[in-house]
C-alpha cells in the first residue's frame, strides 16, 4: 500500500481493519498543523514528527497484533529499489506529485507488483489499478504538465498575479535564501542593459556589518525600484504596454516606518520556526485581508529581517515551502509589491499561499471514500503462486494449492483452453489416464507447459468457484519457512478476531466482522456462497478498473502529502498455522 | 491548541469562512456508532462541526474490534457510544462531544421530541420501520436527516429534508457569464472604441477575445439583417471570418475567439432550470417565506424588468490573452454592470420585505450579493418522506431500473436492503446471519423479495439468484472498507447540507461493491 498523509491515514486504518497483517509505510514528510483537518492519526502534539512513524504508533495502539514497518524517507531513495518492492504483494499509492507517482509506477512495473494508484482534490478523487500486462499502466495516458510561463513574462512583463508569485518565489526568494550556485534570472534586465553585472551580483549579499534594516531597504529599492527603471529604459518593450511604476521604500514608507519596522523583541519571543511571523509581529491578523502597498512593504521588510536575524543558518539552503509561514509572507508581499508596480490587482495572503504552494483542496470525506475503494481493490488483486516450474509436479500443485489452500474438492485446471486436469464421475478412461499421467509431470513439461508468466484457471464446478492464478518461477525455497516449496500470495485471511461469527444481540445494528474473502478451510468446504464471491472478485477486479481509469484519466489528483505505504497481503505464516490445525 | 485557520486551511479553500462557520454552529446527532456511523462522524469531527451526540445502546464486543477502529481491546464490555465518543473527542478538541447510552429505536419510540434540538441527524444501520418513524419526527421538527447503511458489499445513503435551497451550488462546469450573446450598451461601446485593425503586431495579439467577438458579432448582424449566426453553416462561416482577421499564426487571442465563438451563438435569456425556480409557487412570497424565496421573488421581477430577460451579471471574467490595460478595463466594466444589477435586486428585495411586513434590512448586503453572483446556478432540492417512497415509489422509474441492465444490480440491492428488514421482522435475524441455515434463508429471502416487489406493483419482476445468494452471504455484516466508503459519502452530504454549498444528491445512493459502481435511484 502507499501513503501516510491524507489518503494514507485512512488507508492504514482501513487495511488494518480489513485483515492485512504486514504493512510497510514510506513517507518523507513530517506532520504540519494543516494536516490535522483530515489526517486523523495525528494530533497537535505530533507536529514536526515523522508521519510514517506516528501513523504506525497510532494504529498499533489500537491493533497491536499487526506488523507495521515505517520508513521516514523519500520513496525515490535508492534503498527502495526493484528488489525492495519485489517483497510486496501489492503497492498502494497515496502520493501528492506526478514525479513520485511515475517513479513508483515504473518500479512496480519492473518488480511486477500490482499498483493501486489514487488521489483526491477537494470533493474529487480517483482510484486506478495497474497490473503489468493486464491493465494499462499509470503512464499510458499522458498527464497534464504543470503550467509554466515564459521567462520574459516572469522577469519583465507580468500581466497576471500568478506571474508575480512565480517571480517572488522562484526568483527573488531563491536568490536571497536559496542555493547561491543556482542559475537565477532575477537580474535579466540589468544584464541586458549592459550595466555592470558585478554591481548587481553584489546587491543581494549583505555587506559586513551592514545594518539589517538598511540591507532590507537596499534589496527592496533594487528589485522594486532600480530593476524596474532599468526595464523601463528599454522603450521597445513598453510601446504597447502599460509602463510599470518603480517603487522605492522612501515612497511607500513614512520616516517613522523607514526607521523602525516592527518590534521584534516584543512580538517575536518565540524561536519556533513554524509560528514565526512577520505579519503577527506587525499586528496583522487576518490572512484573508488584502493589504495595502505600505502594509505589504512593511511585512516584506520584516520578513526579510526575521530570516536574517532568526534563521540565518538556513539561508543558502531554503526552498519555498507552503507550510513555512515566514516564506509565505515574504512571497505574498513581494508579489503584491511587484503587482502594484505593474497595475495588477493585489491578493490576500490566503489566496497567494494557494497559488504559490499549488495548494490542493483537501478534506477528510473524500480521503475516506478513496481509501475505502483502494482497500477493496487491493483485496481484489489476483493470486500469485511462486513455484519451481522445473521441479514441482502438477500433483504438488493440486495437493498443496488447489486442495489444501483453495479448498477445492472436484477441481478442473486449465491453461488457456487446454485442460490439464479434471476430476469427475463422467470422465472416460482415456481422459482419466491422461490426467493421471499429467499429475506426475513437472509443470514445465506438461503438454501445455506451465512456466513463469503463465496464468492458470482453477475451477470447481460443484462449488461454483473459479479463480485465476499467476505463476511465477522461482528456483529456491527456504525449507523451514516454505516447506511446501511454493508460495501462494494474495490469499486473504479473515481478520484475527476471536470467533467473529458470534451473533450480535443488537440485530438492528449488526456489526459482525465478515470474513471478506475465504476463511478457514472448513468453511470453504461447507458454504459455497463464499466461493462465488471470490470468482467474481478475480474476474471483475482489474478489467472494470482499467475501464474506470480510462473514464477518469483527465483528472490529475493529489492530496498534499508525500508518502508511500506498502503492504504485504494476508500473513502467510498465520495462513499456514490455520491450515495445519 | 492549533490555530484553527491553519488547521482548516485546506478545507477553507473548498467551502470558505462562511461554510466553516456554518459547520462550527451545527449540532449533529448520530444514531448507532458501528463502523458506518463512527466513520461518518470522524470525518465531520475532523472538519470541525460544532457538537456531536453519539447514541448507541450496545456494549463493545470482540467482534467490533474487527471492523471499528474507534474501539480497542480495553473497551470490550463498555458502552460503545462512550468509547467512540472518547475517540472522536481526541480528534478535535474544538468539538463538543457527548454520548447517550441508549438504543436509537427506543429513543424514537419514547422520546421523539429529543431530536428537535439538532441541526442534523445521521441515522445509520436502522431498519425500515425505525427509518419511517424517525423520518416523520425529523420532518415535523424541521431537522435535516440522512440515512446511511452498510450491508456486506452494498450500502445506501439517502437524504430526507423537506426543502433544501442552494445559492452556492458550485457546479463543476459552468459557462462563464460574458453576455457575448447579448452584450449591454457599455460593453458594446468599449468594444467599439478598440481598433481591431491596429497595425502594431504586439498590440494586435493582445486584444482580448471579448472585444473581437463583440465587434465581429455586430459586424455580422449588420450584414445579416440584425441576426446572429444560427445555422451550422453560418456558425462555421463566422469562425472562418474571425480566422481571416489574424495577422500572424501565433495569435492566441484569435484562437481563443474562435474557440469561444459558441458563446455568441448561445440562446439569450435564462436557463430552463432557472425558469423552473422562478416559476415555483414558493416565489409568491408572504411573511412566512424564507430569505431564499424572497430573493427569488426579487430576481423574478428583475428578469422581467431591468434584466430584460437576463439574470444579473456575475461580474467576473475568465483568464484570457490580453494586455494588462485591456484586461483591467474589461474587469471594471463587468464589475460595474454586476454592481448595478446587484443594486437593482437589492432595492427589490428591500421593497418586498417591506411589503410582507418584515424589516427591509433583515437580509444583509453580502447575502444579496452572493445571491446575485450565483443567480444562474440556484438549486432547489426536495425529498419525499421515506414512507411515501417505500409505499409508493415512482412506479415507472422503478420498472425502468428493473429492466435496465445498467441499473439492475443497484435496484436489486435497493429491493433486497428492504427485503432483509422484512425478513428480520419475520424471522428475528438477518438472512445468512447464522451458520447452517443458508439454503433456507436464501429461499426465504427470495420469497420476501418477490412479495415486496409485488406489493410495490411490480408483479412478475424477479431478482437474479446470484444477487439473492450474495445478499444472504453478506449475513448483515458491516465491513470496514465499505463502511469507510459509505461513511465518507454520508459525511460529504452532511457537509453540503450544513454549509448550503454544492448540490446534495437527489435520490437514494446505492453502492455496489461487487462491480465498484455507485448509482442514484430517484424513486
Amino acid at each position: 500500500m502507499v501513503g501516510a498523509g491524507g489518503i494514507g491515514c485512512e488507508l492504514l486504518k482501513t487495511l488494518a481493519l480489513s485483515g492485512f497483517q504486514d504493512i510497510h509505510i514510506i513517507d518523507m514528510d513530517t506532520i504540519e498543523v494543516s494536516n490535522l483537518n483530515r489526517q486523523f492519526l495525528f494530533r497537535q502534539s505530533h507536529v514536526g514528527l515523522s508521519k510514517a512513524r506516528v501513523a504506525r504508533e497510532a494504529v498499533l495502539k489500537f491493533r497491536p497484533q499487526i506488523s507495521i514497518t515505517p520508513y521516514h524517507a523519500n520513496v525515490k531513495d535508492p534503498t527502495f529499489n526493484v528488489d525492495f518492492f519485489k517483497q510486496f504483494n501489492v503497492v498502494l499509492n497515496g502520493l501528492d506529485n506526478l514525479d513520485a507517482r511515475r517513479h513508483v509506477n515504473r518500479i512496480c512495473l519492473a518488480a511486477d507488483v500490482p499498483l493501486v494508484e489514487s488521489g483526491t482534490t477537494g470533493f474529487l478523487g480517483q482510484v486506478t489499478v495497474h497490473v503489468k500486462g493486464k491493465t494499462e499502466c499509470y503512464e499510458c495516458h499522458p498527464k497534464p504538465a504543470p503550467k509554466t510561463y515564459p521567462v520574459c513574462t516572469i522577469t519583465s512583463t507580468p500581466s497576471k498575479f500568478v506571474h508575480c508569485i512565480v517571480w517572488a518565489k522562484d526568483l527573488l526568494f531563491a536568490k536571497l535564501f536559496g542555493d547561491k550556485n543556482q542559475e537565477n534570472d532575477l537580474n535579466v534586465h540589468s544584464n541586458d542593459a549592459g550595466s555592470s553585472s558585478n554591481h548587481t551580483e553584489d546587491v543581494f549579499i549583505r555587506r559586513n556589518d551592514e545594518d539589517i534594516e538598511q540591507y532590507g531597504r537596499r534589496v527592496y529599492d533594487h528589485v522594486f525600484g532600480y530593476n524596474i527603471e532599468v526595464a523601463l529604459s528599454n522603450e521597445e518593450t513598453w510601446k504597447n504596454r502599460n509602463r510599470p511604476k518603480p517603487i522605492y521604500t522612501r515612497d511607500v514608507l513614512d520616516n517613522e516606518h523607514t526607521r523602525q519596522n516592527g518590534n521584534m523583541e516584543k512580538n517575536c519571543a518565540t524561536n519556533d520556526q513554524s509560528s514565526m511571523s512577520a505579519m503577527a509581529a506587525l499586528g496583522m491578523k487576518n490572512p484573508q485581508d488584502i493589504w495595502s502597498l505600505m502594509e505589504n512593504s512593511r511585512i516584506f521588510l520584516e520578513a526579510l529581517k526575521l530570516f536574517f536575524l532568526k534563521r540565518e543558518k538556513e539561508i543558502g539552503n531554503l526552498t519555498f515551502d507552503k507550510d513555512d509561514q515566514l516564506a509565505v509572507e515574504f512571497v505574498t508581499t513581494a508579489a503584491n509589491i511587484r503587482a502594484s508596480s505593474f497595475g495588477i490587482p493585489l491578493h490576500s495572503l490566503f489566496e497567494a499561499k494557494g497559488i504559490a504552494g499549488n495548494i490542493v483542496h483537501a478534506v477528510a470525506t473524500t480521503n475516506a471514500i478513496i481509501a475505502g475503494l483502494i482497500v477493496i481493490e487491493a483485496i481484489k488483486t489476483p493470486l500469485l503462486l511462486e513455484i519451481n516450474t522445473h521441479q514441482a509436479k502438477l500433483r504438488d500443485f493440486v495437493d498443496k494449492i488447489v486442495k489444501a489452500k483453495l479448498g477445492m474438492t472436484l477441481p478442473l485446471i486449465m491453461h488457456g483452453a487446454a485442460l490439464l486436469y479434471e476430476v469427475g464421475d463422467d470422465l472416460d478412461e482415456d481422459m482419466i489416464a491422461n490426467y493421471t499421467a499429467n499429475l506426475e509431470k513437472v509443470l514445465s513439461e506438461l503438454p501445455s507447459p506451465v512456466t513463469g508468466g503463465t496464468m492458470l484457471t482453477v475451477e470447481d464446478l460443484q462449488q461454483e468457484l473459479s479463480c485465476n492464478i499467476n505463476i511465477k518461477h522461482r528456483e529456491e525455497f527456504d525449507e523451514e519457512k516454505e516447506p511446501d516449496g511454493m508460495l501462494l500470495s494474495g490469499w486473504m485471511q479473515a481478520p484475527c478476531v476471536e470467533d467473529a461469527n458470534n451473533s450480535n444481540d443488537n440485530a438492528g445494528s449488526t456489526s459482525k466482522a465478515l470474513p471478506l474473502e475465504v476463511e478457514k478451510n472448513k468453511e470453504i468446504e461447507t458454504s459455497s456462497g463464499h466461493k462465488r464471491r471470490l470468482s467474481e472478485v478475480s474476474k471483475n477486479g482489474s478489467p472494470s478498473n482499467a475501464e474506470e481509469a480510462r473514464n477518469h484519466e483527465k483528472l490529475q489528483v493529489l492530496d498534499d502529502d508525500d508518502d508511500l505505504v506498502i503492504v504485504e497481503g494476508g500473513d502467510l505464516g498465520t495462513n499456514k498455522k490455520k491450515r495445519e490445525r | 491548541m492549533a490555530e484553527p485557520r491553519t488547521k482548516y486551511d485546506r478545507q477553507l479553500r473548498i467551502w470558505g469562512e462562511q461554510g466553516q462557520a456554518a459547520l462550527e454552529k451545527a449540532s449533529i446527532c448520530l444514531l448507532n456508532c458501528g463502523p458506518t456511523g463512527s466513520e461518518t462522524l470522524k470525518n465531520l469531527v475532523l472538519g470541525g462541526v460544532g457538537s456531536i451526540t453519539v447514541i448507541d445502546g450496545s456494549k463493545v464486543e470482540l467482534g467490533d474490534l474487527g471492523n471499528n477502529f474507534m474501539v480497542d481491546k480495553s473497551s470490550v464490555g463498555q458502552s460503545k457510544a462512550k468509547c467512540v465518543c472518547a475517540f472522536l473527542q481526541e480528534l478535535n478538541d474544538a468539538v463538543k462531544a457527548k454520548f447517550i447510552e441508549e438504543y436509537p429505536e427506543a429513543l424514537i419510540e419514547t422520546n421523539p421530541s429529543f431530536f428537535s434540538q439538532f441541526t442534523l441527524v445521521v441515522a445509520t444501520q436502522l431498519v425500515e420501520d425505525s427509518m419511517v418513524k424517525l423520518d416523520r419526527i425529523c420532518r415535523e421538527a424541521n431537522v435535516m436527516l440522512i440515512f446511511a447503511r452498510s450491508y456486506g458489499l452494498t450500502g445506501l445513503v439517502r437524504i430526507s429534508v423537506k426543502e433544501h435551497t442552494v445559492v452556492e451550488s458550485k457546479p463543476d462546469h459552468f459557462l462563464d457569464d460574458l453576455r457575448l450573446n447579448n452584450p449591454w450598451l457599455e460593453l458594446r461601446r468599449l468594444a467599439e472604441s478598440t481598433d481591431l485593425n491596429v497595425s502594431d503586431p504586439v498590440a494586435h495579439k493582445h486584444i482580448p477575445y471579448v472585444f473581437i467577438l463583440v465587434k465581429m458579432a455586430d459586424e455580422w448582424a449588420k450584414s445579416h439583417g440584425g441576426n446572429l449566426p444560427s445555422t451550422r453553416e453560418e456558425k462555421k462561416e463566422f469562425k472562418d471570418l474571425i480566422k481571416t482577421r489574424m495577422i500572424a499564426m501565433d495569435e492566441d487571442n484569435y484562437k481563443e475567439a474562435i474557440d469561444a465563438s459558441f458563446k455568441v451563438f448561445a440562446p439569450q435569456g435564462i436557463s430552463a432550470d432557472l425558469q423552473q425556480v422562478i416559476n415555483d409557487s414558493c416565489a409568491e412570497v408572504d411573511s412566512n417565506s424564507s430569505d431564499f424565496w424572497i430573493m427569488v421573488a426579487a430576481l423574478k421581477e428583475f428578469i422581467a424588468k431591468e434584466g430584460g430577460g437576463e439574470a444579473p451579471l456575475e461580474g467576473s471574467i475568465p483568464d484570457m490573452t490580453s494586455s494588462t490595460e485591456h484586461y483591467v478595463n474589461l474587469q471594471n466594466i463587468y464589475f460595474g454592470k454586476a454592481d448595478a444589477d446587484f443594486l437593482a435586486i437589492e432595492q427589490r428585495v428591500r421593497n418586498i420585505l417591506k411589503k410582507i411586513g418584515r424589516d427591509p434590512n433583515s437580509i444583509s448586503k453580502a447575502i444579496i450579493k452572493s445571491f446575485c453572483k450565483n443567480a444562474r446556478k440556484l438549486k432547489v432540492c426536495r425529498y419525499r418522506l421515506a414512507e411515501e417512497e417505500f409505499n409508493s415509489p415512482i412506479l415507472s422509474e422503478l420498472q425502468k431500473y428493473l429492466t435496465d441492465e445498467d441499473y439492475s444490480i443497484a435496484v436489486g440491492f435497493y429491493i433486497l436492503l428492504r427485503a432483509v428488514d422484512r425478513f428480520a421482522a419475520n424471522y428475528n435475524s438477518f438472512p445468512g446471519q447464522f451458520n447452517g441455515a443458508m439454503d433456507e434463508d436464501i429461499s426465504r429471502l427470495k420469497t420476501t423479495a418477490v412479495g415486496l416487489l409485488s406489493d410495490l406493483g411490480c408483479n412478475g419482476s424477479t431478482l437474479t439468484e446470484d444477487l439473492i445468494n450474495e445478499m444472504c452471504r453478506f449475513g448483515a455484516a458491516e465491513l470496514h472498507a465499505v463502511a469507510a466508503f459509505i461513511g465518507g459519502i454520508a459525511s460529504q452530504e452532511v457537509i453540503k447540507l450544513i454549509t448550503r454549498q454544492f448540490v446534495p444528491m437527489p435520490g437514494t445512493f446505492i453502492f455496489n461493491g461487487i462491480d465498484h459502481k455507485s448509482q442514484l435511484l430517484l424513486l
